[in-house]
């Protein structure tokens, strides 16, 4: 009689779905509310606003009024805009800067740290700690070094004879001066991940290298460099992204000037989207960043595929 | 003969020193050059205007409060402060509520699409957030939600950080774990609370150690949904001492009062850096290597 009622009880629909099986094994169909809360939010803060995005794009859209249709105008304005040659200019020229720059420091201070010398620990802190402090700190710390007159920088090239520089202030060093500042930022983050790497990579290979007759300089050309290659890659990609995307150093220390040398891509969507509230165009200019971001973060993947063939 | 071994063994210990040495150096100038604008920061908030004017002081010979004082008098810093506190500590707990629960069942459990989603939110990660800005903000307008904390809060929920961070964690884990809990008569939900979350402990410190400094430190979002001054949190806030030299006027006074507001800002999560940087180092280690 039990056994009967058993049988009836387990031709329900709940059990018929916990014996649906997908690649060999039962479905966890509680899966799918474990991953609910977590997916509501990132369709309506992630992917919905990317595909809205490119819809406002083909849109003349202001903060009052009515959107309106303008197909690829947007697009169009941004090819004859002078601004546009300007801004990916100037990005480029900091991007050109601060990736070698980020990452040739970072991997030099990730292969001082890992020979664990006298006070390594502090030291890796010390580079770290730049990347914990909100971009306002960084900004207006270091507007007080770069300052003309009394700025920390000025008084110390003075002393060596050097005249003082307008570091914020000429177009000749504003690129070079807000790359420099981004760098110190940025290393400590990028250190962290190549040590990681370093610290994956065996010890004795390096020894065994060593041992047979190559030099150090060799083995770490030979050994350490091509064992380093996915955390290199890892590096490079994030910093690329970082690098394009630079905007609160500017916004804050030089307002894009003198003259708009310093403006970069994100200075402009903000200055166009945020106090000319023009959103059709800024959602457009937008687009054109990820596909340059796209471009080059495809072509770095390339370069290291070849690299390693 | 025994001389001789004595004073090459010699020469050669004192050579390995220096050559020892000779790496060891750069490596502590070039530390001593990458603290030192934070010391500089410090140094000038607490000078007299009249030493910052008069050029460098490594150690302030005289010190004093007043600019902080100023700072306080200035600004709203304390509702300031309170709007970064409140987001961020409510951003922290909601990612790693949402990123354990995803990234759990991603990493442990068995459906169809798992393998799509990940890839779907990994590659989320190659899209830059200016993509998603000015819908987001059209949202907020439309919804009526700027000079809040929903505006403040919510958007910053939709990062990949922790969900990536707690699936690299759970893969890890001895699937004997889940059998003796099942065993036991747990349920994947009982499972997950009882046996999983408590032994990721480290992924949840990591996790919200960087969650909380990113979100302490976020400036583009919080600076347009903001309006109102209230409404401010406080990198956005101290913008404000920004105005100083830009336009190329060059009044020392108010450095003391500039560096006095960073140092406030700087200021937590410093300390909390340096008390719990391990934590730090293994948070971006894990997100470094394991992918």
């Amino acid at each position: 009689m039990t056994h009967l009622v058993d049988r009836a009880a387990s031709d329900g629909w709940i059990s018929r779905l916990s014996r649906i099986r997908y690649r060999g094994r039962r479905v966890d169909w509680q899966a799918y509310l474990f991953i609910l809360p977590f997916a509501l939010i990132f369709i309506v803060i992630t992917l919905l606003p990317i595909f809205f995005g490119i819809y406002i794009s083909f849109n003349e859209w202001g903060i009052v009024g009515d959107p309106e249709w303008v197909g690829l105008d947007n697009f169009r304005e941004a090819m004859q805009d002078d601004w546009i040659p300007k801004v990916w200019g100037n990005t480029f020229q900091m991007a050109g800067l601060v990736v070698p720059g980020t990452v040739l420091v970072a991997l030099l201070m990730a292969l001082w740290i890992n020979r664990e010398q006298w006070l390594s620990g502090p030291i890796r802190t010390a580079f770290y700690a730049p990347h914990v402090v909100a971009i306002t700190v960084t900004a207006i710390i270091w507007i007080w070094i770069f300052e003309k007159e009394t700025g920390l920088l000025n008084l110390a090239l003075y002393g060596i004879g050097i005249p003082k520089q307008g570091w914020l202030t000429t177009s000749k060093w504003v690129i070079q001066s807000i790359s420099l500042v981004t760098i110190w930022q940025a290393v400590g983050f990028h250190m962290v991940i190549l040590l990681a790497g370093l610290k994956e990579i065996p010890a004795e290979l390096g020894e065994a290298a060593v041992i047979d007759g190559a030099s150090a300089w060799q083995a770490f050309w030979r050994i350490t460099l091509p064992l380093l290659t996915p955390a290199l890659g890892l590096v490079i990609t994030l910093e690329i992204i970082s690098a394009f995307r630079i905007f609160g150093q500017v916004y804050l220390m030089t307002g894009g000037g003198p003259g708009g040398h310093s403006a970069t891509i994100v200075s402009y969507i903000y200055h166009e989207g945020f106090v000319r509230f023009r959103l059709g165009f800024a959602a457009a200019l937008s687009l054109l960043l990820f596909l340059t971001i796209l471009l080059f973060t495809l072509l770095r993947a390339r370069l290291v595929r070849e690299h390693s063939n | 003969m025994s001389n001789l071994s004595l004073s090459t063994l010699y020469n050669q210990t004192s050579l390995r020193f220096i050559r020892t040495f000779i790496i060891w150096l750069p490596g502590a100038v070039v530390a001593l050059l990458w603290l030192f604008p934070l010391y500089w920061m410090l140094n000038t908030s607490v000078k007299p205007d009249r030493l910052i004017m008069a050029g460098v002081d490594l150690i302030p010979t005289e010190i004093t409060w007043e600019h902080y004082r100023t700072v306080v008098a200035d600004t709203p810093v304390i509702r300031w402060f309170v709007n970064s506190i409140v987001t961020s500590v409510c951003v922290v707990a909601g990612s790693l509520v949402l990123g354990s629960l995803t990234g759990f069942a991603l990493a442990r459990m068995h459906f169809p699409g798992r393998t799509v989603i990940f890839w779907l939110l990994i590659s989320s990660l190659m899209i830059p957030p200016e993509m998603s800005i000015v819908p987001l903000f059209i949202g907020v307008l439309r919804l009526e939600v700027q000079d809040s904390f929903i505006s403040l809060i919510i958007p910053p929920l939709a990062s990949v950080f922790p969900v990536y961070l707690y699936r690299q964690f759970f893969l890890s884990f001895p699937r004997e774990l889940e059998d003796a809990a099942a065993i036991d008569g747990c349920s994947r939900l009982g499972t997950f609370v009882r046996v999983a979350l408590p032994l990721a402990r480290p992924a949840t410190l990591a996790g919200a150690i960087l969650i909380f400094t990113s979100n302490w430190n976020s400036f583009l979002w919080p600076l347009l949904v903001a309006f109102k001054t209230e409404w401010k949190t406080l990198p956005v806030g101290m913008a404000f001492y920004t105005r100083l030299d830009i336009q190329g006027t060059s009044t020392q006074s108010g450095y003391g009062e500039a560096m006095a507001a960073v140092a406030i800002v700087a200021l937590p999560t410093l300390i909390f850096f340096l008390i719990l940087q391990r934590y730090f180092i293994e948070g971006v280690t894990q997100v470094g290597i394991k992918g």
